[in-house]
């Protein structure tokens, strides 16, 4: 596994849904140990990204990389298993398993899951305590940070996030936000961020990159000067 | 009165036993395996031949389970995998597989029904009444039945995983987890667990190429009235098994051998879930 | 065409006794009548989609009537006629109740099979209990029967079987025919059509009941034995075999395959049974697994292949306006009005406390950011079942539980967001059942004239559909098939119209037209229109009235300009939650 090749590397990827396409020569670098997020409205494109890298979807055109092996239209699971976490956007937790079992299953082989828990549990204490809990009787923030628990556990080389912040107190952002940039720094971890909140995106992340009908409009640095103002430009009118 | 109680308890033990491969297979995969019955027959056909090879009678159980779960691996592997779009198609072709085992057996032991003795012969004093034991021993053997399935579930890795398959199988797939195995593994022991029973039941009644049939139908009803929790069958053997004894001893034999067809349809009518929670 | 092929095969029944021997007479008399079952079930599960184990009860209904009347009543025109009609009233009447068990609402399409599979299992213990009434595990036979001879039986039965195939072939390639192909496919549609599914399906489930007891009695009649396995489900899902394996949907190909299959295990049934079985098994599993189109449907589509069969065209159909004659100027009440509505699974609230008045005339764009809620408050105005709490009013009807067949038929049409259109019928044919509750399709003709409103022909004809009109949907671009499905919605002549996200995967000059037409039927036609929408230019284009949802509350109701400036709006899309305006940037 070579530490220089980027976390995750979209190059030219078209998708869609039987002969619709919904996203066109689509091309994204996530840097290892950076954070980049995809912005855009709804419709535009952005869960397909995220399927079609995780081999829900066919591509119909283009590659997948993944710490620069190709991991192009691989079945799911085995994509999974090279180190990526993947949390979706509905259903990305089983509301009937315990909080202990969503985060068994987060780990593939049982390889220290005692140290490994106690190290998401630094990052959201509220889990060591309700371990036998039910996870569908958690409040929706809670959720969340189990669900980023879950993906950080087996200390993953890639992170696909998709709409963590919908629906969420601004509190429970600032911590998901500040975890997040954390592990990118201790793990060397690259994160592709898919979401609608432009000023959370920004806030968290490195890189950013607007998609809109499909297609990437636009693309830099999040941390120039205003930058949510551009971003915003292309998702109004 | 306490005859009747050990006979509901006894029936609604044997009906877990048939049913429960069945269920784990509806669980997992999300067909209903219409072979199940065809297993059940080849499970009751290697207790007739540990007996007639004159071997320890308790080891018809082991040999059924085998021959179940190799006979299933390879079933799941040609039939039942190209059918996993088609649940309606996935039906039809584990059904005509049931006469193809019917025939084969036919073929080779012909029609007739036959006998196998049982390995635990009498009966014994019990709640102020004399009881058949090898009834209590298969009563016995559903409850460590379901508790070895449910150890297996709760307890093991393969377990938790197989739990979210059944939950949730596109999320466990984006979690790593080779779903197709799960399938593989499940439909086999499903299948094993389906012979064992045959095996297990043949002392009570009698082999024959379509002892089977009757099983399946019951099981079948069963299942679909549970959903997919172990509990809820186990409730649902107990409830329909209990009415049968009931409506048989009581009222009509031949009644008695509708209830649970006819019960479980009316329920899943008012119910399209079953017992199932949700 | 069919008359030909029908008389040819008459010629060839009346030719049969003196080619064939004895023997061979004897059996086809049964296996004709085996024939004209396979068809019947072909109709019910090839074409209908309902997968019926239960055809043998049915049989044994009718083979028991002929039996029952002849060995209690005795032998005369008057029983026998009371048998032929007792027979077939009790299919009927339990084939109603079996239907209306099955297809209720929100019933799994598994359970019509369940429920057969359990009749067969009930008919024949009732059999078995009937004691000396009927005659319990032995039966009845040796009844005095029919005097005719078997050349005469292999006549009646060979003709019922040809008659059996001419009528069916009528009526699959009838536009009932093609009805039925749409209530299989996606039942949901036609609901939204104002077309009831289940009333179909009970209708279809009957007539193959009463066939199939005619069929019995027939049996009865002629081999005069009847016992309680006749009804039993092996027989019942041998049926279901051989419809499979000549290839359902093909009609003459599950008859042919009752009657080879019937023929060839009597001829074995005396050397090899188990083995004909076993294969009869194998193949099935085979077909099933390889070819689950059956023998008949690979046959069949390998001639369509080598000679265009022009039986599958009968001719291209034209398309006319339909009078514009339903512009009614009285209504004081509303096209739609809510109440208070929500929508909850359990402690997720999806929707909450939506009230609003819509009347005839306005076009109001429903916006919001995904996860607002705007398909679920579709829904749960076109079906009654949708909503947890409150009231929704249409034209002044509430709706109450109705589900979407009966809110379909108070004038609403839906548009879904992604095509939701009848995949394996042809874009004529899919007008056409569109049309169908306006225009009731005939079972013996295949309407050559459709007659679309202006507006449902205005974008036909504009996206090129009218040239399209015999290909297969499943063919057609993603485009073509939401505007097919907006040509569809609109030739209901609906007075609500719901459209959900119409211009997704349009082009701009479609999109234009589009926009164009809505606006035409709001402001000449007296349509009301909702329409969910994300393209803003568009919504601001078009509308005179504009609604926003935002986590599942309907926060501004407005005019065009007051939603577009609103700050609220912008804070929505552009997704800044208001709290964090206070941590700064």
């Amino acid at each position: 596994m070579s530490t220089s090749a980027p976390a995750l590397e979209v190059d030219r990827l078209t998708s869609g849904y039987g002969e619709a396409m919904v996203i066109h020569d689509v091309s994204v670098t996530v840097p290892a140990g950076q954070i980049v997020a995809i912005l855009g409205k709804n419709g535009m494109g952005k869960s397909t990204l995220l399927k079609t890298v995780m081999g829900f979807l066919p591509a119909s055109k283009g590659h997948v990389r993944v710490g620069g092996e190709d991991v192009t239209n691989l079945t799911p699971y085995r994509i999974a298993r090279r180190a990526i976490a993947y949390s979706p956007q509905d259903q990305a937790i089983f509301q009937d398993l315990t909080v202990d079992e969503n985060l068994r299953l987060g780990l593939g082989m049982q390889t220290d899951y005692a140290r490994g828990l106690e190290r998401v549990s630094g990052f959201f204490p509220f889990l060591a305590q309700r371990r036998r809990q039910r996870a569908g009787t958690l409040s929706g923030g809670e959720q969340k940070m189990l669900l980023v628990a879950r993906a950080l556990l087996s200390r993953p080389r890639l992170m696909l996030v998709d709409e963590i912040s919908e629906g969420l107190q601004p509190s429970v952002i600032q911590r998901l936000a500040d975890v997040l940039r954390g592990e990118r720094e201790a793990l060397g971890l690259g994160i592709l961020l898919i979401e609608q909140n432009v000023r959370f995106a920004l806030k968290v992340a490195d890189r950013f990159a607007v998609l809109k009908r499909g297609e990437i409009v636009d693309s830099g640095s999040a941390t120039e000067s205003g930058i949510e103002d551009r971003v915003n430009e292309h998702l109004t009118v | 009165m306490p005859d009747q109680l050990l006979d509901v308890l006894t029936t609604a033990a044997i009906l877990y036993i048939v049913a429960v491969g069945l269920l784990i297979v509806l669980g997992v995969l999300k067909i209903i395996n219409f072979a199940h019955g065809g297993f059940l027959t080849l499970g009751g056909y290697a207790s007739l031949i540990v007996s007639q090879l004159h071997w320890n009678p308790w080891l018809a159980e082991p040999v059924a389970l085998v021959a179940g779960t190799v006979l299933g691996a390879a079933v799941e592997r040609i039939i039942v995998r190209p059918l996993y779009s088609r649940p309606l198609d996935a039906i039809l072709a584990t059904w005509g597989l049931s006469i193809v085992v019917v025939q084969v057996i036919t073929i080779a032991f012909g029609r007739g029904v036959q006998f196998v003795r049982s390995p635990i012969e009498g009966a014994i004093p019990l709640l102020g009444t004399s009881y058949s034991l090898y009834r209590l021993v298969l009563l016995g053997a559903a409850v460590v039945l379901a508790l070895a399935i449910g150890a297996v579930m709760h307890g093991t890795r393969l377990g938790l995983v197989a739990r979210a398959v059944i939950m949730n199988e596109g999320l466990a797939r984006g979690l790593g987890i080779n779903s197709e195995l799960v399938r593989f593994v499940t439909f086999s022991v499903g299948s094993g667990l389906a012979s064992l029973a045959g095996a297990l039941i043949t002392p009570l009644l009698s082999v024959d190429p379509l002892m089977g049939v009757p099983w399946l139908l019951n099981a079948f009803m069963l299942v679909l009235v549970s959903g997919t929790s172990l509990i809820s069958l186990a409730v649902a053997a107990f409830v329909l098994g209990g009415a049968q004894v009931l409506i048989s001893s009581y009222g009509n034999p031949v009644l008695g051998g509708l209830t649970i067809v006819v019960l479980a349809a009316l329920i899943l009518r008012v119910r399209p879930l079953g017992f199932a929670r949700g | 065409m069919v008359a030909i092929l029908g008389v040819m095969a008459l010629a060839a029944v009346a030719a049969g006794p003196y080619l064939l021997d004895t023997y061979s007479v004897n059996i086809l008399v049964r296996s004709f009548l085996y024939g004209c079952i396979a068809i019947a079930l072909d109709i019910l599960w090839g074409f209908a989609g309902v997968l019926s184990f239960g055809q043998s009860a049915f049989f044994a209904i009718g083979a028991y009537g002929c039996g029952l009347a002849f060995v209690h009543l005795g032998l005369s025109w008057e029983t026998a006629i009371a048998g032929l009609l007792g027979g077939a009233v009790l299919a009927a009447i339990v084939a109603a109740f079996v239907g209306w068990l099955a297809f209720g609402h929100g019933v799994s399409e598994l359970y019509v099979s369940v429920v057969t599979l359990v009749l067969t299992v009930v008919v024949v213990q009732i059999l078995y209990s009937g004691g000396d009434f009927t005659g319990s595990s032995s039966g009845l036979s040796g009844f005095d029967t029919f005097d005719i001879e078997i050349e005469t039986w292999f006549w009646i039965t060979g003709a019922a079987l040809v008659l059996s195939a001419a009528l069916g072939w009528i009526l699959v390639r009838s536009d009932v025919g093609r009805l039925l192909v749409a209530i299989r496919d996606n039942e949901q549609r036609c609901s939204y059509f104002g077309i009831s599914g289940s009333g179909i399906k009970i209708l279809v489930l009957v007539f193959s009941a009463v066939v199939t007891s005619l069929a019995g009695y027939g049996y009865a009649a002629y081999t005069d034995v009847v016992a309680p396995d006749l009804g039993g489900f092996q027989f019942g899902t041998e049926l279901v075999i051989w419809v499979a394996l000549g290839g359902r949907g093909t009609l003459i190909g599950p008859a042919v395959a009752a009657v080879v299959i019937d023929f060839i295990s009597a001829y074995l049934s005396g050397s090899l049974p188990f083995i004909w079985q076993l294969f009869i098994g194998l193949l099935f599993i085979l077909v099933i697994v390889l070819m689950p189109q059956g023998l008949g449907g690979a046959i069949a589509s390998l001639c369509r292949r080598l000679w265009p069969w022009p039986m599958d065209s009968p001719g291209v159909a034209r398309l006319a306006a339909v009078r514009a004659d339903r512009i009614a100027r009285e209504h004081a009440a509303p096209a739609i009005e809510l109440r208070g509505v929500a929508r909850r699974y359990g402690s997720l609230r999806v929707l909450e406390d939506i009230s609003f008045v819509a009347r005839q005339g306005e076009l109001v764009s429903l916006v919001g950011p995904n996860g607002a809620g705007k398909t679920t408050l579709i829904r749960c105005i076109s079906d009654g079942h949708e909503r947890s709490a409150g009231q929704v009013a249409i034209q002044g009807h509430d709706i109450g539980r109705l589900p979407p067949e009966r809110c379909a038929r108070l004038g609403i049409g839906r548009k879904f967001q992604t095509p939701n259109v009848f995949d394996s019928l042809s874009v004529a044919e899919s007008l056409r059942i569109a049309r169908a509750r306006l225009e009731p399709p005939s079972p013996w003709r295949r309407a050559d004239e459709i007659h679309l409103p202006e507006a449902a022909l205005r974008v036909v004809r504009a996206t090129g559909l009218d040239r399209s009109l015999t290909t297969t949907v499943r063919h057609l671009s993603h485009g073509t098939k939401q505007a097919l499905e907006l040509a569809m919605v609109l030739a209901m002549e609906p007075r609500l119209l719901l459209l959900d996200e119409p211009t997704a995967g349009l082009t701009k000059p479609e999109r234009t037209l589009i926009g164009a037409i809505l606006v035409d039927l709001v402001a000449n036609h007296d349509l009301c229109i909702l329409i969910i929408e994300h393209d803003f230019e568009f919504v601001r284009e078009i509308s005179s009235r504009i609604i926003v949802l935002h986590q599942g509350r309907l926060v501004l109701d407005g005019n065009v300009e007051d939603v577009v400036s609103s700050e609220l709006v912008r804070t929505i899309y552009v997704g800044e939650q208001h709290a964090l305006r206070e941590t700064g940037a």
